[in-house]
C-alpha cells in the first residue's frame, strides 16, 4: 500500500522561518506588535515625531526575505501601503495645528499633521505588515489545525476554516448570479439608484440557496460523526522546524531591550 | 406566548454553527458586489444582521467579528472595527429576540436604532484611530469635508452617518426579502426564526 | 424471515406547523441484506420516510412522531450520536454534502473517520479502497469544489460507504445528475448490494429498482399503498394513476398484451422483456 496520500496532503516548508510552529510565528507577531507602540512612544526632535517606526518597518522585509516569501507578499504589501499611504497624505494636509512647515496655495503642512501622518501611517503599516507576514507563511490549513491544537473547541476551528472556504464559494457563485442577472435585463450602470437595485436580485438568490443548503449540511455533517464525544484522529500534522525556542528568545530578548531603552530614555529627559 | 429561555449555549445549535461561515461570506460578497456596483456603502453588515435576525446576539457577534477578523487578513484596517462588527450583532440580535422584527414599522425603528449604533461605535475609531481617513471610499469623502474646514467629528457624522443609514437600511430590506422567502419549515429550526413566521403560510 | 435491519410499527409523523401528516400509520419492516426500492409520486412522503428511518425527524426536524421506529431491535434515542455508524445517508443534491473544510478529495474522504477517531493508517487503508469502489482514486487531491455533480455525488457515497455502516438509506441520489453520472452512482449501489448491505434507495428512475429491489414500496399522500415484489409491483398496471412510473418495458408488455400478444409475465427489466417477447412471438407463430 503506497503511502503516498497521507504525505501528500502535509505541509513541509523547507524554509525553517517560514516553518515554524504557528505558535511561535503567534509569539513574534505579538512580540512585533508590542515593540510597535513602544517604539511609537518615543517622540523624538522637537516637533515629536514617532520617527523610529520608519526603520522598524524594514523588519517586516527583512523577515520575509529570511522566510523565502518576499514575492509572494508583494501584493499585499503593496494593499497595505496604499492605504498607509492615503491615511498618511490625508492626515499630513488635513490636521491644523503647530507651525506650518510648508505651503503651497491653499495647501498647508502643520506640525500636528506631520506627527499625526508619521504616527497614523507607519503604526498601521508596521501591524498590518507582520500579519501579512504571517498570513503569507501559513496556510488555512495550519492554522485551523494550530486552533484546535491549543485547546480550541473543534467546532470553532471548523467555523473558522468553513468560513474561509464559504467565501470562495459565495464570491464564486456571486459573479454567476449577477452575470444572470445582466443576461436578464438587470442593469448594472447608470446612476447610484439603478446600480443599488442591481443589488438585490444578485444577493437575495445566494443567501437563500446557502441558507436552505445548511440544511442538509447539518446533516451531512452529523452522519460524519461531526458531533462524537470520542478522541478524534487527524491526518494532518504540524511541522516544528527546530528554530521554534531561539526565534521566540529572540522576540522576547529584542522586545525586552526596546521597553528597557525606552524606560531609560524616560528616566534620563 | 410563553417566554423562552434563552441561553448562548441553546443559541449555538449546529445549524447556528453552520450560518456563522454563511454569514461571514455574505458580509465579505455584500462587500465585493457593493465595489463591483461602485456603491458608496461598505454593505458588509448583511450576513452579522441575518445572522443575529436568526439566532441571536451572540452568533450574530461572533459572525461580524470573525468576518473583520478574515477580512483583515488581506487589510488590516478591518481589525480596528472588529468591536463595531461585533456591537452590531449584539444589539441586532437583542432587538430580535424581543420580537422588534415583526412588524413593518418596528423594522424602520430597530433599523434606525442600529444605525445609529453602529455611527456611534464607529466614530471614536475612525476618528481617534485613523484620524478620519481608513483609506475607503467614504472617508475620502470625509477627508475633503475636513479640507473644506469641517472639523473632524462634523466631517464624519456628516458623511459617514449619512451613507451608514443608507447602508444599514439596504442591508436590512435585504434581509427582509430573504426572510420572507426561506420556507417557514426551515425558519422553526433556527433558535429566533419562528418569529418570523408568516400568518398566512399554515402548510408545509 | 430474517431479522430486521429497520422496522417502524404504525408510524404517523407531522412536521411543525403542518396541518396533515406527511407519513400516515405506516409499519414495514426492512430485513438485513435487503434491497428495498421506495417509489411514489412527489409529496407522497419518501423523503420524509427516509429522515424517519434515519432519526432525523423527529430529532433535526422537530414536528411530531408517534409510533415506533427500531434500528436493529432498538429505539433510535438510544443510539445518541452512535447512528452515524450504523446507517448512511445520502441525500439529493451532492453539494451540501461536501463539508466545507478539506481541500482535498481524499482529506474529504477520510473526515468521517477522522471524527470517529480511527488510527490514522487505517484510516488511508479504508479511504483507498473506497475511493477505487466508487472510482474516484484520480480525483484525489483535487478540490472538492471543483467536482462534476457526478463526482461529487460520488464522493458523498465514498464518504458514506468509507464509515461502513450496515445500512444505507439513499434518496435519490441521481435526480440532480446526468445520464453519466447516474449510472456511475447505480455502479455503485450494484457493488453496495453485493457486498450484501441493507440497502432503502429512493429513486424514480424505476429500471434501476427494477433490477435490484428484493421489495418494492409504494407511497402516496403518506401511506403505504403496495408492498412487495418488483415484478408484481411494477407490472400493476393500477399504479400509473397514482402516480408512479412503470418500466418502459412493463408498459410495453402491457400495450402488446392488450393488443393479444400472448405475454406470459409483464417484463420489468430489459432481459426480462427481451425473453418474454421472444417466447410470445414464438407462441404466436406456432412454435413451441
Amino acid at each position: 500500500m503506497e503511502n503516498n496520500y497521507i504525505e501528500k496532503i502535509q505541509i513541509h516548508r523547507k524554509n525553517r522561518i517560514a516553518g515554524l510552529y504557528p505558535s511561535a510565528k503567534g509569539f513574534i507577531v505579538l512580540a512585533y506588535s508590542i515593540s510597535t507602540f513602544i517604539l511609537g512612544t518615543f517622540h523624538l526632535t522637537d516637533m515629536r515625531l514617532d520617527l523610529l517606526l520608519i526603520p522598524w518597518f524594514f523588519v517586516i522585509p527583512v523577515l520575509c526575505i529570511i522566510s523565502g516569501v518576499l514575492a509572494k507578499s508583494m501584493k499585499a504589501m503593496k494593499a497595505v501601503a496604499t492605504v498607509s499611504a492615503i491615511i498618511f497624505a490625508a492626515q499630513l494636509f488635513l490636521i491644523p495645528g503647530g507651525k506650518v512647515l510648508w505651503s503651497f496655495g491653499f495647501l498647508k503642512i502643520y506640525v500636528y499633521g506631520l506627527r499625526s501622518a508619521i504616527r497614523l501611517s507607519f503604526l498601521v503599516l508596521d501591524v498590518a505588515g507582520i500579519f501579512v507576514w504571517l498570513f503569507q507563511t501559513t496556510s488555512n490549513k495550519e492554522l485551523s489545525r494550530a486552533m484546535e491544537d491549543s485547546g480550541m473547541n473543534y467546532k470553532a476551528a471548523y467555523v473558522f476554516m468553513s468560513s474561509l472556504q464559504m467565501i470562495d464559494i459565495l464570491g464564486k457563485n456571486s459573479k454567476s448570479i449577477m452575470n444572470a442577472q445582466r443576461a436578464r435585463g438587470v442593469e448594472t450602470e447608470g446612476n447610484l439608484i439603478i446600480r443599488a437595485k442591481a443589488f438585490f436580485p444578485s444577493l437575495v438568490p445566494l443567501i437563500l440557496g446557502a441558507i436552505i443548503g445548511s440544511e442538509e449540511r447539518v446533516l451531512t455533517l452529523e452522519a460524519r460523526g461531526f458531533s462524537m464525544q470520542c478522541q478524534k484522529t487527524h491526518l494532518f500534522k504540524l511541522d516544528h522546524s527546530g528554530l521554534e525556542k531561539p526565534a521566540v528568545i529572540l522576540s522576547t530578548l529584542i522586545t525586552s531591550a526596546l521597553l528597557a531603552g525606552r524606560v531609560i530614555w524616560g528616566i534620563m529627559r | 406566548m410563553e417566554k423562552k429561555k434563552y441561553s448562548i449555549k441553546t443559541d449555538f445549535t449546529m445549524l447556528a454553527i453552520l450560518l456563522i461561515p454563511i454569514g461571514v461570506a455574505v458580509n465579505f460578497v455584500g462587500g465585493q458586489l457593493a465595489s463591483i456596483l461602485k456603491l458608496p456603502m461598505y454593505l458588509d453588515t448583511i450576513g452579522t444582521i441575518f445572522a443575529a435576525l436568526l439566532c441571536g446576539p451572540w452568533v450574530g457577534a461572533v459572525t461580524g467579528a470573525l468576518t473583520n477578523v478574515l477580512t483583515g487578513i488581506a487589510n488590516p484596517v478591518n481589525f480596528a472595527f472588529i468591536p463595531v462588527n461585533i456591537i452590531a450583532g449584539l444589539v441586532t440580535g437583542f432587538l430580535a429576540r424581543k420580537g422588534m422584527f415583526s412588524i413593518w414599522w418596528k423594522w424602520i425603528l430597530s433599523m434606525l436604532i442600529m444605525a445609529a449604533v453602529s455611527i456611534i461605535s464607529s466614530a471614536p475609531i475612525v476618528v481617534l484611530v485613523f484620524g478620519g481617513v481608513t483609506g475607503s471610499g467614504t472617508s475620502l469623502i470625509t477627508a475633503a469635508a475636513m479640507a473644506a474646514g469641517a472639523n473632524i467629528w462634523a466631517a464624519f457624522f456628516g458623511t459617514e452617518g449619512i451613507f451608514t443609514v443608507l447602508d444599514r437600511v439596504i442591508s436590512f430590506v435585504i434581509c427582509w426579502m430573504v426572510m420572507k422567502v426561506i420556507p417557514a419549515r426551515t425558519l422553526v429550526k433556527f433558535p429566533i426564526g419562528s418569529n418570523y413566521l408568516h400568518k398566512k403560510s399554515q402548510t408545509k | 424471515m430474517g431479522d430486521y435491519a429497520i422496522e417502524c410499527k404504525n408510524v404517523t409523523y407531522t412536521y411543525p406547523l403542518a396541518e396533515n401528516p406527511a407519513i400516515q400509520d405506516l409499519s414495514a419492516g426492512f430485513e438485513k441484506g435487503g434491497f428495498y426500492g421506495i417509489i411514489g409520486e412527489n409529496g407522497a412522503g419518501k423523503t420524509t420516510l427516509c429522515v424517519i428511518l434515519r432519526g432525523f425527524a423527529p430529532d433535526f426536524y422537530k414536528g411530531e412522531l408517534t409510533g415506533q421506529v427500531l434500528v436493529e431491535g432498538k429505539t433510535i434515542p438510544e443510539y445518541k450520536t452512535e447512528l452515524a455508524a450504523k446507517i448512511g445517508y445520502v441525500f439529493q443534491n451532492p453539494f451540501n454534502q461536501i463539508s466545507g473544510v478539506k481541500e482535498t478529495v481524499f482529506e474529504e474522504v477520510s473526515y468521517g473517520l477522522e471524527n470517529f477517531g480511527v488510527p490514522v493508517d487505517e484510516i488511508e487503508e479504508r479511504v483507498i479502497n473506497v475511493m477505487q469502489m466508487t472510482d474516484i482514486e484520480e480525483l484525489a487531491y483535487k478540490s472538492p469544489f471543483e467536482l462534476s455533480g457526478g463526482q461529487m455525488q460520488r464522493v458523498a457515497l465514498a464518504s458514506v460507504i468509507v464509515l461502513e455502516p450496515d445500512i444505507l438509506i439513499i434518496d435519490e441520489p441521481t435526480s440532480q445528475l446526468d445520464p453519466e453520472g447516474t449510472d456511475s452512482v447505480f455502479r455503485i449501489i450494484r457493488e453496495l448490494k453485493e457486498k450484501k448491505k441493507t440497502i432503502i434507495l429512493v429513486e424514480h428512475k424505476v429500471d434501476l429498482i427494477a433490477e435490484y429491489a428484493d421489495e418494492v414500496l409504494v407511497l402516496k399522500n403518506g401511506k403505504l399503498i403496495a408492498q412487495g415484489k418488483p415484478e408484481d409491483i411494477l407490472s400493476d398496471m393500477s399504479l400509473p394513476e397514482q402516480g408512479v412510473a412503470l418500466p418502459q418495458v412493463a408498459v410495453l408488455g402491457n400495450m402488446l398484451r392488450q393488443k393479444g400478444f400472448p405475454i406470459d409475465r409483464i417484463p420489468i427489466t430489459e432481459k426480462q422483456a427481451a425473453e418474454e417477447f421472444q417466447k410470445a412471438m414464438s407462441r404466436r407463430s406456432g412454435r413451441p
